[in-house]
């Protein structure tokens, strides 16, 4: 009796002062890789498996531990916050969204890789915009960016025609897509959705990014004013970029209230929607061939169309985008750091990117990757999409982003859903991010 | 005198017409929800609304039933809810035996700890949880939740337990003490063996309970290979949830069928299905 | 404290507690790691600025009463708690509760056939795991759901009713699920009603509205005090299912508070505000036990 009672009681003390072993076999012979697991056809989980096994044969002994998380992306930025706490959860490379890069700085969540790319030569070849990606504001570098992307509008040709709208469809304002949005309704069968933008908490980013910023950033306004620094809780353009949701959802333009608060409706979209000709108009990534290649639809190309966002009224530079990308990091309470780097530096040479790039349907933050054979040609969606670059927008990089970003997302979804009206919205937007930031933080 | 009793006779039978109807009507209310989960497991291509399938089959069990995706995720939720319901009833079981047979000054105030305790609801505020666990390095742990789990069923499994051998008579005991035997032989040999089935309950439940709780290894167990079925469900879902319903609807009956067999054990050892308020009502 | 006489009292009461502590310390040492630990460092994180990512989770500061200051003067903190209100008020205290009461009654005397096969649908749905639960209602009342496959059927039209209606949706859901719990409590109470009672009412011409009123209720009335708080308590605590079906939304219509807590925590990385919240959570949850444990008058 008295043996069992000592047996819990060391066993319980073990579990707490130890956790299970010493970390979750992170020493200098284990690497272990935390990446988001996008699903849709996304390549990130295949080229990190190559890159592991070439690790590995190139370091005999050394074995690489993948750890895809799968809740989805809105769920990614928490599990990967919450393993950092840790040193036996802590991982030793990271897949990491260049908007929290900031965040996890100051958090000290990540190590600084300055030395190291330093001596790294294929350092030279990522674009100064990559550089400054990774880049946090105590001037040292945390990560390695893998791609880039922008966003833009995907639309179906035979079901704009159907309505009426000239192809190539090129809209010059917000009005002409909110028309031919209406053109498809009225004139479109009954089972098509007009037009997409993500309008919910679920979607996460894809709300803020690929949705509310994209309309914002093509008013002249900002989340964030650069010079000032200073953010701005208050402008015209948010306004209007709520009443351009308000439209589009109180018209009936976009999905059903449950398809758009959905969290699967990024893969929704990209998986069935487009392919099966249930949607006309998609504001969405430049990723989505991805899914369309791998499997099942190479006529893609013959059916969508590419048209740029257009700004606001077509004001100058008449189109507008938004970039982010994923890099890899290296987390400070890593057990092995230098088996980390030479794994990040495996997954992101020339040859790796390129593949990955290509398969993701990414924009290369290499020049050497740009540069070669069968990059550019891969399919009529790059030269467009690449074109984008020259008017695309960064989201702040603050560590405060996030906390801002959710709350876009709660006031895109209480517009989508009629809850509110924009101005009501407008202005608990304006409350929480002056709460959030400070009020000597806010314009 | 005739009249009246055909008069209440005929009353007793309408009411128990319309009670008949009633339960007929709740039965089908409640049974409507589960028209999915049973039809679109077996239709190979359900959706959302419950329907007859077209074709019987069962490739959405043999879809899931792969050793990553439900058969890792149900022996992890084994050893979890397993482990967390036999330290409970151990841990229990000792802690209870004292407080029925001896005098202790401080029994008063730490059986309404207990009690007090039994309605905390610890297992909803996983944030501070969470920080402990950062704190004491027990994160990604199975065994450190387990203990978790079970120390959240122990303040019932106390409390019941020692209602169960306050119930066993002490002289039976007492004789064998006087020929020497241990209080622990007693309590092995002739306590346990009378509250057999009121401990098998506390244990069973605290397994239910246990297998059935997503919060709590959501938030304390990251590593996919340690999670147990109750998040490997959610991320199937999250995934899934979206194109693949049958899939979905097979898993939830997989996941489900242990803890309806673990009921069906507890109600025949309860002898008929409505006893366990005996147990829940403390 | 200790009167003249100590010495000899205390010489008599420890051997019993040190017999007593061994069997027990494996139970006291899980209570205290694991119950009160968590407890205790509520109390402490509360207090700080502590966070997953950004410059609070480097170092961690003692922010006073900075949370709750911030709590309380934030709307959606007040909306949350109104929507808890709602949520145990209408799917506990009435639906549950009320609703296994009514089961228990009806279903008193009648065929063993007829009570079993009730039973054991009503129980199933408190027997399946709540997340099973979540997605059981998720697809009966989505878009293309049961129930709007049925409301078409009777020529009606359906709406989105997790989101049009989402704390009706969670209500209902929560009710089916926990309906089981009240119901089998009341049996159970019920069936220690003496029957002849009953009959003597009866034959003095009482109706069984009267019946119930002036005997049943008068004789249940502890079991119904300790049935509504304990479905009070687990309502209160309710997660899994609201995440699953609504997580909480659209927007906040169905956010109680611990999605709330969770959204502040986990999703925006605010884990010493996200414990104020728990400390909120867990003195509604004391005051509630406390009640409990006053009520059931017990002798330990």
């Amino acid at each position: 009796m008295k043996k069992l009672a000592a047996c819990l009681a060391v066993a319980a003390i073990a579990a707490t002062a130890c956790g299970e072993g010493s970390g979750n076999g992170s020493d200098d012979r284990t690497v272990k890789v935390v990446h988001l697991d996008f699903g849709g056809g996304d390549p990130t989980a295949d080229w990190l498996q190559r890159a592991k096994k070439q690790y590995e044969k190139e370091n005999p002994g050394k074995t690489v531990k993948l750890q895809p998380i799968t809740g989805g992306v809105e769920d990614y930025y928490g599990q990967v916050a919450r393993m950092q706490q840790s040193p036996s959860t802590a991982p030793d490379v990271v897949l990491e969204d260049s908007s929290t890069i900031e965040a996890d700085a100051q958090a000290g969540h990540l190590l600084p890789l300055d030395d190291r790319l330093k001596q790294w030569k294929d350092w030279d070849r990522f674009e100064d915009a990559a550089k400054t990606a990774t880049r946090a504001q105590d001037g040292k570098t945390y990560g390695v960016l893998m791609a880039s992307d922008v966003r833009a509008l995907w639309y179906n040709k035979k079901l704009l025609k159907d309505a009426g709208v000239t192809i190539p469809w090129k809209p010059e304002s917000w009005g002409e897509v909110l028309d031919a949005a209406r053109a498809v309704k009225d004139k479109g069968a009954a089972d098509v959705v007009p037009l997409n933008i993500y309008a919910s908490k679920a979607a996460g980013e894809g709300t803020s990014m690929q949705g509310f910023e994209m309309l914002l950033y093509g008013t002249g306004d900002t989340l964030y004013d650069e010079q000032a620094k200073k953010w701005v809780p208050k402008s015209k353009g948010f306004d209007d970029a709520l009443a351009f949701y308000d439209t589009v959802f109180s018209e009936q333009l976009g999905p059903s209230p449950q398809q758009a608060l959905s969290g699967e409706l990024p893969n929704t979209v990209n998986e069935k929607m487009l392919p099966e000709g249930g949607l006309a108009i998609a504001l969405d990534g430049s990723w989505l061939p991805r899914a369309w290649e791998g499997d099942g639809w190479p006529e893609w190309q013959d059916t969508m169309g590419i048209a740029p966002m257009p700004t606001q009224d077509g004001q100058e530079p008449g189109a507008t985008s938004m970039s982010g990308g994923f890099s890899l990091a290296i987390g400070k309470k890593s057990g092995n750091p230098d088996g980390g780097w030479d794994f990040l530096t495996t997954a992101l040479d020339k040859a790796n990117t390129a593949w990955v790039n290509t398969r993701g349907n990414l924009t290369t933050v290499r020049e050497d990757v740009a540069a070669s054979a069968g990059y550019a040609e891969r399919n009529a969606s790059v030269a467009p999409l690449t074109e984008l670059l020259k008017v695309t927008h960064f989201r702040p990089a603050l560590p405060d982003y996030p906390k801002v970003s959710a709350e876009i997302q709660a006031a895109v979804e209480s517009v989508a859903t009629g809850q509110s009206e924009p101005d009501e919205a407008a202005e608990t937007y304006r409350k929480n991010v002056t709460a959030i930031v400070g009020a000597d933080q806010v314009k | 005198m005739a009249p009246v009793a055909v008069t209440s006779t005929a009353r007793r039978r309408t009411g128990a017409a319309a009670a008949y109807s009633v339960l007929g009507l709740v039965a089908v209310l409640f049974a409507l929800p589960f028209g999915w989960l049973v039809l679109a497991a077996l239709d190979g291509e359900a959706s959302l609304s419950a329907g007859l399938p077209d074709r019987l089959t069962l490739d959405n069990f043999s879809a899931v039933l792969t050793f990553d995706i439900s058969l890792r995720p149900i022996l992890n939720g084994l050893v979890l809810a397993g482990g967390s319901a036999l330290i409970t009833i151990v841990a229990g079981t000792l802690c209870a035996y004292p407080l029925s047979r001896f005098q202790l000054r401080f029994k008063r105030p730490f059986l309404y700890t207990v009690l007090f305790a039994t309605g905390l609801p610890v297992t909803a505020v996983m944030v501070p949880v969470y920080g402990l666990f950062v704190r004491l390095d027990a994160l990604d742990s199975t065994f450190a939740t387990t203990l978790f789990l079970a120390a959240t069923s122990l303040p019932y499994a106390i409390w019941l337990m020692k209602g169960f051998i306050d119930g066993v008579p002490v002289e039976l005991e007492e004789a064998a003490w006087v020929d020497g035997a241990s209080r622990m032989t007693t309590l092995w040999r002739m306590v346990v063996p009378l509250v057999l089935p009121g401990a098998s309950v506390v244990t069973l439940f605290t397994f239910m309970l246990a297998w059935g709780n997503f919060f709590v290894p959501f938030v304390l167990i990251q590593s996919p290979e340690k999670l147990p079925a109750a998040v490997a469900i959610h991320q199937f879902f999250s995934q899934f949830g979206a194109v693949a319903y049958g899939q979905l609807a097979a898993y939830s009956l997989i996941y489900s069928a242990p803890v309806v067999l673990v009921y069906l054990v507890i109600s025949k050892v309860l002898g008929g299905a409505f006893t366990l308020s005996g147990a829940t009502k403390g | 404290m200790s009167g003249p006489r100590t010495p000899p009292a205390v010489a008599a009461r420890h051997p019993n507690l040190r017999r007593a502590l061994g069997p027990m310390a494996p139970a006291l040492l899980l209570l205290t790691v694991f119950f009160a630990g968590p407890i205790g460092w509520t109390f402490y994180a509360a207090f700080t600025d502590s966070a997953l990512t950004g410059p609070g989770a480097a170092d961690t500061m003692f922010v006073g009463f900075d949370n709750f200051t911030q709590l309380f003067s934030d709307p959606r903190f007040w909306d949350s708690v109104l929507l808890t209100v709602v949520f145990v008020f209408f799917s506990a205290i009435v639906g549950q509760n009320l609703l296994g009461l009514f089961l228990a009654l009806v279903m008193r005397g009648r065929a063993r056939a007829a009570r079993g096969a009730v039973g054991a649908i009503v129980v199933a749905a408190w027997v399946i795991p709540e997340i099973v639960a979540g997605y059981v209602w998720f697809a009966f009342l989505s878009d293309d759901g049961t129930l709007n496959s049925l409301l078409r059927g009777l020529g009606l039209e359906g709406t989105s009713w997790l989101v049009m209606t989402p704390m009706l949706a969670v209500i209902l859901a929560n009710v089916w699920r926990g309906t089981a719990f009240s119901m089998l409590v009341y049996s159970a109470a019920l069936s220690e009603v003496p029957t002849d009672l009953l009959e003597a009412a009866s034959v003095d011409g009482a109706g069984p509205l009267r019946r119930l009123w002036h005997i049943v209720l008068p004789l249940i009335k502890r079991t119904m005090v300790s049935n509504l708080m304990l479905v009070t308590l687990q309502t209160l605590s309710l997660f899994t299912l609201i995440f699953v079906m609504t997580a909480g939304g659209p927007g906040t219509k169905s956010q109680t508070l611990p999605l709330y807590m969770y959204e502040q925590a986990f999703k925006l990385f605010q884990i010493g505000y996200g414990t104020a919240v728990a400390l909120v959570l867990l003195s509604i949850g004391a005051v509630a036990g406390l009640v409990y444990v006053r009520v059931l008058k017990v002798e330990v």
